[in-house]
């Protein structure tokens, strides 16, 4: 019983001298806390903006290395009055040329597709710029989807790849009218009309 | 004479930005510069409490933008020093009761007469932050150690930044506590001045005169022997341009300075 209590005890100690040891402070944790909110505050980029960057920026290194897509972090990050963009990437090998080449051929050619598509759709359905820009990201993230090397495993890209227009309707999140319009899941009697 | 004219501002609320105008303004006054306070804080106004002046208020600064008393007649005499005088917020009205031409006439005129012009703002980034900025070149953005206060203030600097007007501003880091600090549970001088890289005019340690100060309807610059009064004198210095060294708040609110201070009271009871 003694014995225990004095285990007990000696364990505590222990505990609170490693806990002060290991713990991040409190200052740390606000001082961090904060440099990402006023960043956001700062440039309006957004979590989803940014999760977007990190997914095209993925794509495009992919063709050059091979790397640990899980644990690459993007981070933006403040250094004196600079703002710095910081990018680490754990690379498991660098391709080979031959590797490289023929990435970049594929992308070439599916780019030059995309793009002959692209315009006539743009001229059909009288896009905006803005919109035609959406859609180019979006054909280049198909692109990618179709390279062998790169698997498509970023959320965000399903995501945008689900919905290729940039009116998505807001009801049922799944068909592409948008909310001015009446969507047709939500309400199949008013599309008869 | 032109006066310069300084907006008291911070974003967040209550972290102190009218304790900080009544003291700036009370020490600006003691060095001898005549100063005027203007309370743009309409329907919640608390500079008059802060400086005692409740009872003597006739007329607010809606009733000189309504022209019914002219602009000398709504300025209140401090009741100890006679440079000190405040133009008083109307409680009855709302912000919409000035707009930022009429207090940007109201500086203008009172530059001639005045070394300093004071402007306590509103908390809140809406239009009584727009007005009490409209008629000010310089700014003083008070903020304490905390994420919120930080976080809001880094927002008033981007407003400011974006004012032409405004020459150029500076921090005032309030409430600040040495022994939080120093066990890393609060966030330091250097930690805020970094995160938003901004010059410091002053640091103000946590002090409960303030309190008792406030109770009294008298600014804690007034009592010497106070450590935020003092920190007050010297953001007071640094605005009229000497240079005065920061305080080491660790240092003077350290036991040994305690003892210190104990045996020069006793000395000094002596005498």
């Amino acid at each position: 019983m003694r014995d225990n209590i004095f285990a007990e005890l000696y364990n505590k100690l222990l505990g609170f001298f490693r806990q002060a040891e290991e713990e991040e402070s409190a200052k740390d944790v606000a001082c961090n806390r904060l440099r990402v909110v006023l960043m956001q505050d700062r440039t309006n980029l957004t979590p989803q903006l940014l999760e977007r960057m990190r997914g095209e920026l993925v794509e495009l290194l992919s063709k050059y290395l091979e790397m640990d897509k899980d644990a690459l972090e993007l981070n933006l990050d403040q250094e004196g009055e600079q703002m710095a963009l910081m990018l680490s990437i754990p690379v498991i090998r660098a391709k080979d040329e031959e590797e490289i080449e023929k990435a970049l051929a594929e992308n070439e050619t599916k780019q030059l597709d995309d793009e002959n598509a692209e315009e006539d759709e743009a001229v059909e359905e009288g896009e905006t710029e803005e919109e035609a820009e959406e859609n180019d990201l979006n054909a280049e993230e198909d692109e990618a989807e179709a390279d062998a090397d790169v698997e498509s495993e970023d959320e965000i890209k399903s995501e945008t790849k689900k919905f290729p227009n940039k009116e998505i309707c807001g009801d049922c999140r799944e068909c592409e009218f948008s909310d001015d319009i009446e969507c047709e899941k939500k309400n199949p009697s008013k599309k008869s009309k | 004479m032109s006066g310069r004219v300084i907006v008291i501002t911070s974003g967040k609320g209550g972290v102190g930005k009218t304790t900080a105008s009544a003291n700036i303004g009370t020490a600006l006054a003691k060095a001898g510069n005549k100063v005027v306070m203007i309370d743009t804080d309409l329907g919640l106004r608390n500079l008059d409490l802060l400086l005692g002046l409740e009872n003597r208020i006739v007329y607010t600064i809606v009733d000189v933008v309504e022209e019914r008393c002219k602009l000398k007649q709504a300025l209140v005499k401090d009741k100890k020093n006679p440079n000190l005088c405040l133009l008083a917020a109307a409680q009855t009205r709302d912000k919409s009761a000035v707009t930022e031409e009429q207090l940007k006439e109201i500086c203008e005129k009172l530059k001639k007469d005045y070394d300093f012009i004071l402007v306590d703002c509103p908390a809140g980034i809406e239009q009584g932050f727009q007005n009490a900025v409209a008629g000010a070149t310089e700014a003083i953005v008070v903020t304490t150690p905390e994420m919120s206060a930080v976080r809001d203030a880094d927002r008033i600097i981007g407003l400011l930044e974006a004012k032409e007007e405004i020459e150029s501003y500076r921090l005032l880091l309030n409430r600040v506590r040495p022994n939080l600090i120093k066990s890393k549970d609060m966030m330091s001088v250097e930690d805020v001045v970094e995160i938003l890289s901004a010059d410091l005019i002053g640091i103000i340690p946590e002090d409960t005169g303030i309190i008792t100060s406030t109770n009294k309807g008298e600014p804690i610059v007034n009592d010497e022997k106070s450590l935020a009064g003092r920190a007050y004198m010297n953001v007071a210095k640094r605005i009229m341009g000497e240079e005065i060294e920061f305080m080491n708040l660790e240092e003077e609110t350290s036991v040994v300075a305690k003892v210190k201070k104990f045996f020069k009271g006793l000395m000094g009871k002596e005498k």
